[in-house]
């Protein structure tokens, strides 16, 4: 794999040597993001965090994949969720489309638009905030994230300001064998409110290497959603970064339905008194596809509490990867923090990975984890036949319950519904055949 | 007729557990079967219900005049049979109302009948919660959900009311009631009996039938019935136990 990412290093730069650089702040964060990526390779299956989720296609594609022009139609069809009232930014293939992005007015003193857009009408502001949280350092895939970087978006809230309407960004990957690297900067003053969903697309086999950083200041909160819904060829991998302060709330919500390769990894620091955090995904998959979903709540200060929670559904071959880890530092005493995970396995040759671990510096903490990996509960299904259920609509009721907790208090209901659909197709593609009933 | 059961051998992971029972139930009968712990009463009831991993490896069961055992638990319970369990199961993320409604429109259809609206269904509902005092607020939780014991059971007996099956077997209903909860649940079952309706008590305590007045009381012991009398041998069991009934019966 090594060779893989020295070809894509050398392509990198050569695009950028050809681009002129921009001679910004930019470049040289590509310049230092490059370079980490250079040192830091492809991660192999010998690193810990990835003993589970082999990426060597994925890699092998990357040259090729990198710079191919968009296809895409002026007015590509775009896969909608369909949230009536919403300000929505659409990128196609990497890039803002400012023709089918749609914004309502905002309160004063917000931005919500394009980082380019960021960048020229407030640069300082757009420093600040980009690699703050994401450190290229770190990961392989962030530091390619930003080598490639200039695509994506931005929110800023002023303090106190509550925005009217959930911010919708649309991401579709519409053109075959390329290459997407989208970034999401989200800046919460003091006390502000706001709800962000993060919808993944695409048709045929493309690459989408997502990375956002969420900052939530004292006593804001934000809603977050990621709906990863991409085609099932394609590779998605992404990363969430977010800083919580004091009283502040983050609420993220994960569902994974798509792509032959998905790995999302959520970091959240709560760095100090009263912060919360919120986090649950769902993931799903079936055929040969491959999800992983990892979690991080760093408790950092005192008195900050947390709660994961996450259930994956896996059918036919699909592998399954779940990782949650809560950390709760030395001085964060009076935390409490709870995670769970659940596993439905409904086909014989699915599996699942799953580890929660509990790393506690701190000596008084209340924290608790767990995780259970099964098929369906042989005796609620003989309950639900006894009651005259037929075997289909008992399996269908049982299936439906396990993700039902998860989806029930997602507040846009076209997301909820969204992950529905995913999951009557996911039963439905896994259902055993019909029992054979002598005449 | 309305369940005749003939020699019956059912195994559980390959050992005997019912070993060649006889019992018949006309319609109307309430039958009680009681017995020590281990002497089969439970793996009778799953095994009428369907249950698949209940190996019936002789003997007949016929119900209603056609073979039992061929059907599926569905299509058993869309026939008329009922079960309510000793144990009943919580299903959280399916409420009780969801539940209901598709168990009631399964029957009815079975049977050749229009789904029932939700008017109609509420009302039945209502009527039916009252009558096992269950709190309307049941309806909206997961089945059985952070259920009471007793809440349990009379949750059995509410959609039992519900269902109308033809034949009901209850299964050890009775165990662990406090008397306030078997009056409602023995209150429950006597509304039911219309004399067409067949139930099988299954029971370990004699108290029940002090509430249910059963037609006929067996004695089942290592899987076969040793004894068959009037609700008087139910009382002879609770004066004289278990095992004098059964030496006696050597």
């Amino acid at each position: 794999m090594s060779e893989m990412h020295e070809i894509v290093s050398d392509n990198i730069r050569a695009a950028l040597a050809e681009q002129g650089g921009r001679g910004d702040w930019l470049s040289k964060i590509q310049d230092e993001a490059l370079a980490d990526f250079e040192r830091l390779g492809f991660p192999g299956k010998g690193l810990e965090q990835w003993k589970y989720t082999d990426i060597s296609p994925l890699a092998a594609a990357y040259p090729d994949w990198l710079w191919t022009d968009s296809t895409a139609p002026q007015q590509p069809e775009l896969p909608t969720l369909g949230i009536a009232d919403a300000d929505e930014l659409v990128f196609v293939d990497g890039q803002y489309d400012a023709a089918l992005s749609r914004l309502g007015p905002l309160p004063d003193g917000t931005f919500l638009g394009s980082i380019d857009d960021l960048a020229a009408q407030q640069p300082d502001v757009c420093q600040r905030l980009f690699g703050r949280l994401a450190a290229s350092r770190s990961s392989a895939f962030v530091a390619l994230n930003a080598a490639l970087a200039g695509n994506g978006a931005a929110l800023l809230v002023p303090a106190g300001v509550e925005l009217p309407r959930p911010v919708v960004l649309t991401y579709l990957s519409a053109t075959p064998h390329s290459s997407a690297q989208p970034r999401l900067l989200v800046d919460l003053a003091e006390g502000a409110r706001a709800t962000v969903v993060e919808h993944f697309c695409s048709l045929g086999a493309v690459i989408v290497n997502a990375v956002a950083e969420l900052s939530c200041a004292q006593n804001s909160r934000l809603d977050y959603y990621k709906l990863q819904a991409e085609d099932p060829a394609a590779w998605h991998t992404a990363a969430q970064f977010a800083e919580v302060g004091r009283d502040a709330v983050l609420a993220a919500t994960h569902l994974d339905i798509g792509a032959a390769l998905a790995r999302n990894e959520l970091q959240v620091q709560l760095v100090a008194a009263g912060a919360h955090a919120e986090t649950k995904g769902l993931f799903m998959a079936d055929a040969q596809r491959h999800v992983e979903s990892r979690v991080t709540v760093e408790h950092v200060a005192p008195h900050t509490t947390s709660r994961e929670r996450y259930r994956g559904i896996l059918g036919d071959r699909a592998r399954g990867v779940f990782n949650g880890r809560i950390h709760v530092h030395a001085e964060a005493q009076k935390t409490a923090a709870e995670l769970s995970n659940r596993n439905l396995l409904l086909n014989a040759g699915a599996e699942i990975n799953t580890k929660p671990e509990l790393e506690i510096y701190a000596d008084d903490v209340k924290c608790a984890h767990g995780s259970t990996t099964g098929q369906l509960d042989q005796q609620s299904l003989f309950y639900l036949l006894t009651r005259g259920l037929d075997h289909t609509t008992a399996r269908n009721m049982l299936i439906t319950a396990f993700a039902a907790e998860l989806l029930a208090d997602i507040a846009i209901p076209a997301i909820a519904e969204r992950a529905q659909q995913a999951l009557a197709a996911l039963r439905d593609a896994s259902a055993p055949p019909p029992p054979v009933t002598p005449s | 007729m309305l369940i005749d059961i003939n020699n019956l051998h059912v195994s559980v992971g390959g050992t005997e557990i019912i070993r060649g029972l006889n019992l018949q139930i006309r319609p109307g009968e309430v039958h009680a079967i009681m017995g020590p712990n281990g002497s089969g009463k439970s793996t009778l009831a799953n095994t009428l219900a369907g249950r698949e991993d209940y190996e019936v490896t002789a003997g007949s069961v016929q119900y209603k005049g056609a073979d039992l055992l061929p059907l599926a638990p569905d299509e058993r319970a869309r026939a008329g049979v009922f079960l309510s369990f000793q144990y009943p199961v919580e299903i959280p993320g399916v409420t009780n109302v969801y539940m209901l409604k598709a168990a009631l429109n399964a029957r009815r259809k079975a049977r050749g009948e229009e789904e029932i609206d939700s008017v109609g269904f509420m009302r039945l509902v209502r009527e039916k919660a009252e009558l096992m005092q269950l709190d309307k607020s049941f309806l909206s939780r997961g089945v059985n959900e952070g259920f009471s014991g007793g809440e349990k059971k009379r949750n059995e007996i509410f959609q039992m009311a519900l269902l109308e099956p033809d034949l009901a077997i209850l299964d050890e209903t009775d165990s662990g009631l406090d008397i306030d909860a078997l009056k409602v649940v023995a209150n429950g079952v006597n509304s039911q009996r219309d004399g067409q309706r067949g139930f099988l008590l299954i029971t370990h305590y004699q108290r029940l039938l002090d509430y249910i007045q059963p037609d006929f009381v067996h004695v089942l012991s290592k899987g076969q019935i040793i004894r068959s009398g009037t609700s008087e041998l139910a009382l002879e069991l609770e004066a004289n136990g278990y095992d004098e009934i059964v030496a006696a019966a050597r």
